[in-house]
């Protein structure tokens, strides 16, 4: 069953402290002509000049935050994608067995690759932890590491859309839409779902963040970090023409020509996620700049990071290639935004760190992969802690597949040598909101092939993030061309041991 | 592949001349057990291709002892020692004894690698067994493959037929077939069609879908006016023929032929530029324009270079001295124009299966790479068939030897001095290669790695390259070049490889065709005209292939209507949705076939039946029954793509240029405020933001329906981009609108402008109020500079001088930075009350979608 308060939308408006009076008219406006656009109309028509009065109440908006089924122990989430098919055996799943049997040929078909990088045991929990992540190990009592990850279909594509939205073929929501579909979102001057990205788009596009049959409004908002500059992350943030009490009445009289033209329409949810959509662009231009801007940090949590050099790069030449593919200090940036965001009250950040399939070369090119990201990202766990902010935000890292124990490319050359894609076994850690840490959950065989031990498939995934959010996933339902759907489908079940 | 130098192209000669395994007699009909095919593929397999391939396969750069153990066939045979096997008799085969490492002369592999005892102890044990062997098993049988037989009864695999004209109770409705079929449905719904849509409606309606541009006053008027009876036939004619037609239409393709200016992952120290890229994209729209036949178009993408050769042949037999137009060459970077995933040939080869057979045949046959496909009949074999076909093309290295669109050039001083440049750039370049491998040789004889030299030599590399493709990019005088590529002098088969592992190398297969669109899958022929591309071709435009004609005709209607006939214009296989009207799917097919190919006739068609007439207004009751529509009881209000909303905003300010063609404009230049779209420069990894924000398409994947979202992104273009707002400022500063009198006849022209409507009074009285009440008046004359306007114009211009040097960059690193048209406005000069309107009245819904 579908929830009550998502059919009730109507127009928005929010809570801000810049540019309140405005809103205040907004709110106004919108309580005397009567709740949701099916009441908006020419008997109601306002005059344009007469828009500002006395503060009404908020009328409730799809954005509004709303409480859970249950209680849940995070708020908000920021999910890593290591796009690419990270190999577990080098990173999460240490397999001495395969390293014994390194350059010989194997049950699991082919030459056995040993990790070339030694795991050693971090924090109380004593996991293992690869010398790759030897940053990020120190939070490994924070983690739970969920070894016995397995999906589908091993192509990027089709695996990278799958992990975000459960679906292999058919348009559905993405995770993150689910989740402001069911919470809505804190910050009614930002998206409630934001997706950065260094460069270009994730393979599958914008299907990864996408709302589906979902209310638009609920679709993430892609961001490009690699912008000279936060007025380039968030193009045209600024009016440059017009003072915002102008720019209101403006949008104002724009949703009300829109009114009077969609009465013969009934595409109400197209044009009134437009109209949600212009609201929030117009909030946005209050926080979003600053939302954005990391130059704002203190030295010291910039160095954490890793960032030598917030500030604008453009005059400098531009992005550099290592950069666009989410390299350099961008990983930094993306975190240390992806935590300004959260800290700000956005339910869902996805952050995209793409580059992880080596199938040649895998030991130098894993270990730049992971070089991007162990200290930024240890660095977040640290300052999401600092601030409190730890225990209600799920933190998620993990790709769309694994890799195979075998090498792929340059098999004559272990030094060259990389590995292929794998299905059936990957690995995939969770921290923060309700997650119980220093936990190690699922195994795969002797050599890492497969997932054989407490088998947690994608679905099941999904289950647990939910859950953590304070849904059950098989209620957390829409209503669809007669079908009640979930991000689940009609699988997924919730990796209890792992939750605290 | 793609960037094969001469000496590697002797290379093939030599691999082909070594390939003993294609003279071998054909064996006598064998089987492999299960637990057999398990013990080879888990335990021998990979003993082989590890330790043995290196010499003794196909692959090997050199066969030792004429000795191939790659197949079945050349264990038996063995070479210059003789039989290498004696099957069930390990110890009178020669293999065993090798391996065995016990005779001194004959110790393989060689130089003291000797296998391990487990290693040796599955040879010898596989070799008692009989060496049951199951490669090449199902290719020599002659039988179709167990595999890949899934799905073969779906719908788009049957031939097609033409079904007749269903009969329908109200006859009168039907002004063409296509409205007998959907009628028929309605009618078994208990549902009637729409009224037709006001005139108004249908020539914004038609216009946008055929042009993606709004019609102009004067169109619109002379339509509502013209009373004859084939008054909109006239219109549906017009569009048909004007130039802008062919850029909307041919923008279509060029999402499905995953289309960009740069390489993505370019090849190790390559430039990541495709200077001539535009030479595809403008020869797509004229093929568009000049209604080339289907066929002709889907020849000319696969295989342009030998249609060329043979109309060349025969022009020069009249005429020695012709100059010949080859700029159908062009239309081969519809293969070329992939990623060039750091130059991996695996991957490239596999993009253009990729592309070849989503846009054309509407099947993911690259998810048979690794694997029989899942859910249709292709099996791997069938995917290492057409890999045949295009590794046995090749690129030119350097944009300068790709063929210019016409066989002589005419002399000019530009074109001089541009020779004289490329001269001097190549012979640098050949200097740095020669740098770079004189510096490999000494590091090989010295056994030493001097990585600050190393570096060095590769910079020179990288730097040459980018200025020969510099001055392909920039020079006035550059001649326009096609991306083409030309087959391999002698072609040969590729062998499978077994989950699309480069190492795991499985049979041979014959270059042909997939066996599920063949006529007789038994006896399909086998490829051997150079590469096999223009068989390839012509099989994919046979009018008999079963698939062709269907997904074009869906790829026309979902663009008609917003969604197609099945709902996934790449994907006709088993896991897309069964078709809304297949009777009609298959007349319009067979129709589109009669007509030629002709894709104008197709639009004629579906354009002039009522159904497309119909108008979009709602009905709660049908909305009940049919949500989607699905059944065409009414028009599909359609949004404006990134295309549309540019090019009619600057349409509708009277600044659009209509010049055709030509190089690809930066997104932060002068000349993207004029010009329309379709040209912009894309870079396919870091495609300009505003496109992205607008679901443009990612140029990685065909796409032949995007994503569409609605972000706050969107909104914040509408709302505060320059470009908008002063469009809206040239909108309200013509002469025409200045003139007028009365502030009712104002928004009475800007309605007109912008919607091709007047206002009703309502919108009128609102619209006045929205003037009247502007803090700064309602004069034409915008208000003095306030000082937020004069520190917005200081930003302007920086932005604007940022916004020039990532044009002049066509390198496209910046191109997503930098603000659209950015450089065509240094102010921002204060705006008055009547460009607010008019900006209000592009940012509202009427204006951002069609009905």
């Amino acid at each position: 069953m579908a929830h009550d308060h998502h059919h009730s939308h109507s127009p928005c408006c929010g809570i801000s402290t810049d540019i309140e009076d405005y809103f205040l008219t907004r709110r106004q406006f919108l309580n005397r002509v009567g709740m949701g656009m099916g009441a908006l109309g020419l008997a109601t028509m306002m005059d344009p000049a007469q828009l500002i009065g006395a503060p009404g109440p908020v009328a409730a908006s799809s954005l509004t935050p709303r409480p859970p089924q249950f209680a849940g122990k995070a708020k908000s989430v920021i999910h890593i994608f290591a796009q690419g098919a990270p190999s577990q055996v080098d990173t999460w799943d240490p397999k001495p067995t395969l390293t014994r049997m390194n350059g010989k040929t194997i049950s699991a078909g082919g030459v056995a690759m040993g990790s070339p990088f030694k795991f050693t045991k971090m924090g109380k929990s004593g996991i293992e932890v690869s010398e790759l992540f030897s940053n990020l190990g120190q939070h490994v009592d924070d983690m739970a590491i969920i070894r016995s990850m397995y999906t589908d279909i091993p192509a990027h594509d089709v695996a990278t859309v799958f992990m975000n939205t459960g679906s292999l073929r058919l348009s559905k929501p993405s995770l993150g839409a689910w989740s402001i579909y069911g919470l809505g979102t804190e910050n009614q001057n930002l998206p409630g779902f934001i997706s950065l990205r260094a460069g270009g788009l994730p393979p599958g596009g914008a299907a990864n963040y996408g709302a589906a049959f979902l209310p638009g409004i609920y679709q993430g908002s892609s961001v490009n970090t690699q912008a000279a500059s936060v007025q380039q992350m968030i193009q045209n943030i600024r009016n440059q023409y017009l003072p915002l009490k102008e720019q209101r009445r403006q949008i104002d009289f724009v949703h009300q020509l829109d009114q009077m033209q969609s009465k013969n329409l009934e595409h109400e949810a197209v044009l009134e996620t437009r109209l949600e959509s212009y609201e929030v662009a117009f909030r946005m231009q209050a926080e979003a700049t600053d939302a954005f801007d990391i130059t704002k940090e203190s030295a010291e949590t910039l160095a954490a990071y890793g960032i030598s050099n917030p500030g604008p790069m453009a005059a400098r030449g531009g992005a550099r290639p290592a950069a666009a593919r989410g390299g350099g200090e961008s990983q930094g940036k993306q975190l240390l935004i992806a935590r300004r965001l959260i800290e700000r009250g956005v339910r869902f950040v996805q952050v995209w760190h793409g580059g992880w399939d080596h199938h040649q070369d895998l030991e130098d090119k894993i270990t730049l992969k992971a070089g991007e990201i162990d200290k930024p990202l240890a660095a977040l766990m640290t300052d999401l802690k600092q601030r409190g902010l730890l225990d209600s935000t799920l933190v998620v890292w993990g790709g769309e597949f694994g890799r195979k124990p075998t090498r792929d490319r340059n098999a004559n050359d272990a030094d060259k040598a990389g590995r292929d894609h794998n299905a059936k076994a990957f690995s995939t850690w969770m921290a923060g909101g309700g997650i119980k840490g220093g936990t190690i959950h699922g195994a795969t065989d002797e050599f890492g092939a497969a997932a054989v031990t407490d088998k947690v498939h994608v679905h099941d995934l999904h289950a647990t993030i939910l859950q953590c959010l304070g849904f059950d996933h098989t209620k957390l339902t829409y209503r669809f061309n007669g079908r009640d759907f979930r991000l689940t489908d009609v699988a997924g079940n919730v990796v209890k041991p792992i939750l605290a | 592949m793609k960037t094969l130098s001469a000496s590697s192209l002797a290379l093939i000669g030599v691999a082909f001349a070594a390939n003993l395994y294609a003279a071998a007699p054909a064996a006598a009909p064998r089987t492999v057990s299960a637990t057999d095919m398990q013990f080879f593929e888990n335990k021998i397999r990979p003993i082989l291709v590890e330790k043995c391939y290196k010499c003794h396969s196909r692959e090997a750069d050199k066969v030792r002892g004429g000795f191939l153990l790659d197949s079945h066939d050349g264990l038996l045979e063995g070479g210059s020692t003789g039989p290498a096997i004696v099957p069930g008799k390990p110890d009178e085969s020669l293999l065993i004894q090798a391996i065995r490492y016990k005779d001194p002369d004959l110790q393989m592999p060689p130089k003291g690698d000797k296998l391990s005892d487990r290693e040796i102890a599955d040879l010898t044990e596989w070799v008692r067994r009989g060496a049951p062997d199951p490669r090449g098993l199902a290719s020599k049988s002659g039988a179709p493959s167990k595999y890949g037989g899934v799905g073969r009864q779906h719908w788009s695999f049957q031939p097609l037929t033409k079904p007749a004209v269903p009969t329908i109770k109200t006859p009168e409705w039907s002004k063409t077939p296509v409205d007998n079929f959907i009628l028929a449905k309605l009618e078994d719904a208990g549902l009637e069609p729409n009224a037709p849509a006001d005139r108004r409606t249908l020539i914004r309606r038609v216009s946008f879908d055929l042009t993606g541009l709004p019609p102009t006053e004067a169109e619109t008027s002379a339509f509502v006016a013209d009373q004859s009876p084939d008054a909109y036939a006239k219109v549906v004619d017009r569009l048909l023929a004007s130039p802008q037609y062919g850029e909307r239409w041919g923008r279509y393709w060029l999402d499905v032929a995953r289309y960009s200016d740069t390489k993505g992952e370019p090849e190790k120290r390559r430039d990541p530029r495709y200077p001539h890229a535009w030479t595809y994209r403008d020869y797509v729209i004229n093929a568009f324009n000049t209604d080339k036949p289907y066929n002709d178009f889907i020849v000319e993408q696969l295989a342009a270079d030998r249609v060329v050769a043979e109309s060349s042949k025969k022009i020069l037999a009249k005429d020695p001295k012709a100059v010949i137009d080859q700029t159908s060459l062009a239309a081969l970077g519809f293969l070329t124009l992939g990623n060039k995933f750091e130059g991996r040939d695996d991957d490239i080869i596999n993009d253009r299966i990729d592309v070849t057979t989503k846009a054309f045949l509407g099947l993911t046959v690259s998810c048979a790479r690794c694997h029989d496909h899942k859910f249709d009949p292709i099996p791997t074999k069938d995917f290492y068939s057409l890999y045949g076909v295009f590794a046995n093309t090749y690129e030119p290295t350097i944009p300068a030897e790709l063929p210019t669109l016409f066989s002589r050039l005419r002399k000019t001083p530009e074109l001089e001095d541009y020779l004289a440049k490329l001269q001097d750039l190549k012979a640098n370049k050949a200097k740095a290669d020669q740098e770079f491998a004189e510096l490999q040789a000494e590091f090989r004889r010295t056994r030493t790695r001097d990585q600050q030299k190393n570096q060095m030599a590769q910079r020179q590399q990288t730097l040459a390259d980018a200025a020969l493709y510099d001055l392909e990019a920039t020079h006035p005088g550059a001649p326009a070049r096609a991306h083409g590529l030309v087959d391999v002098q002698r072609s040969r088969d590729y062998p499978v490889l077994i989950r699309g592992e480069s190492k795991n190398v499985g049979d041979v297969v014959p270059r042909r065709f997939l066996e599920i669109l063949s006529p007789d899958p038994k006896k399909r022929p086998e490829w051997h005209d150079h590469s096999g591309r223009l068989e390839l071709a012509h099989a994919i435009a046979d009018p008999k292939n079963p698939l062709t004609a269907r997904v074009l005709v869906n790829r026309v209607w979902q663009q008609h209507f917003g969604e197609g006939f099945v709902p996934t214009p790449d994907d006709l296989g088993n896991m897309s949705a069964p078709p809304t009207h297949p009777e009609l799917v298959d007349y319009l097919a067979s129709r589109f076939v009669e007509d030629g190919w002709s894709i104008k006739k197709l639009h004629r068609l579906i354009l002039l039946s009522n159904t497309y007439q119909e108008s979009s207004n709602a009905n709660a009751k049908y909305a009940d029954i049919d949500p989607d529509n699905k059944l065409h009881w009414r028009y599909n209000m359609r949004r404006l793509d990134f295309e549309s909303v540019h090019d009619s905003l600057l349409a509708i300010a009277g600044t659009l240029d209509l010049k055709l063609g030509g190089k690809a404009i930066p997104i932060g230049s002068e000349d993207f405020a004029t010009r329309r779209a379709v040209y912009t420069f894309i870079d396919r990894r870091n495609p300009a933001e505003i496109l992205t924000q607008f679901d443009f398409p990612s140029p990685n994947v065909p796409t032949g329906k995007r994503y569409m979202t609605i972000v706050p992104q969107q909104s914040l273009f509408m709302m505060n981009s320059p470009l908008v707002i002063e469009t809206a400022r040239k909108l309200t500063h013509r002469p025409e609108f200045l003139s007028v009198k009365s502030d009712e006849e104002r928004v009475a022209s800007l309605y007109l402008a912008i919607f091709q409507r007047p206002p009703n009074a309502q919108e009128t009285a609102l619209s006045l109020r929205y003037v009247e009440s502007n803090p700064g008046g309602t004069s034409t004359e915008a208000p003095i500079a306030t000082l937020q306007s004069k520190a917005a114009s200081r930003q302007a211009e920086l932005q604007a001088m940022q916004a020039k040097n990532a044009a002049k960059n066509l390198r496209g690193k910046n191109a997503y930075q930098a603000e659209p048209g950015g450089a065509a406005f240094k102010s921002r000069a204060p705006i008055d009350a009547w460009t607010k309107l008019a900006h209000a009245l592009f940012q509202t819904n009427e204006a951002m979608f069609y009905n």
